[in-house]
């Protein structure tokens, strides 16, 4: 559940993005990036509703790991060391989180 | 900083008096993000928790003090990116992983037990370690 609305949060940022660089028709980015973006921050809401914020919030560390990711695939962007470095810390702190 | 991006160098200038600073308003735009994720909590302890998706937390104030906060701070955040480096922008937005969880234990009296508080950790300095390399990403998207 947190992954699907974190997805949701990142893939609503680039569809921002993409309407403000004006690449593909503006408008129906626009309208997914809301959509896409709504239904992460519902579920996220949801999510709240069950558990700890101090136990939900670290997983927000993650939005940054699905960009990079997103970007290495995508964008064919290179992942450098400190790149995997954080990811590393990121993820083992979530787990550890995770745990608690 | 050898490679500041375009977007920090703009030639516009700050308008005048501490209100306007780049670095209060991007403080500023830190605190309501991390506030609002505290009201929105507070709104969704009152959701019925059977729902997967949120949507009658919107009965509650809470979440629409959240939602105001949440663009308020958005506001402040893309004023001060036309005159902060992002690598910075970006460090400091890392602090909310600090101030989030340090507001709900002193203000919602959640209880953060050492292994909780360890992985908090762990991921602020992930967070701190990806912002520079992240600054990159965002330009390219």
């Amino acid at each position: 559940m947190v992954l699907i609305s974190e997805t949701c949060s990142v893939a609503g940022q680039i569809f921002f993005k993409h309407a403000m660089g004006g690449k593909g028709a503006r408008g129906v980015n626009i309208a997914w990036g809301v959509a896409v973006k709504a239904l992460g921050f519902f579920l996220w809401v949801g999510l709240m509703s069950k558990v700890d914020l101090s136990y939900l919030f670290p997983f927000d560390g993650l939005n940054r790991v699905l960009l990079m990711f997103g970007a290495s695939i995508f964008l064919k962007e290179k992942m450098t060391l400190n790149l995997w470095v954080g990811v590393a810390l990121i993820c083992a702190g979530v787990m550890l989180v995770s745990r608690s | 900083m050898t490679d500041i991006p375009p977007s920090a160098t703009d030639q516009a200038k700050p308008r005048a008096g501490w209100f306007f600073n780049p670095y209060t308003q991007i403080s500023l735009s830190i605190i309501l993000a991390a506030a609002a994720q505290l009201c929105l909590k507070k709104g969704a302890d009152k959701a019925v928790p059977e729902l997967w998706l949120g949507i009658e937390g919107l009965r509650s104030g809470w979440v629409w003090l959240g939602i105001c906060a949440m663009v308020t701070g958005l506001f402040s955040w893309l004023y001060s990116l036309r005159f902060v480096p992002l690598n910075i922008a970006f460090t400091l937005a890392g602090l909310e992983q600090v101030l989030v969880p340090l507001g709900s234990w002193l203000l919602l009296g959640e209880h953060i037990g050492p292994t909780r508080a360890c992985g908090i950790l762990l991921v602020c300095a992930g967070v701190f370690t990806v912002a520079r390399p992240l600054m990159h990403v965002e330009e390219k998207l």
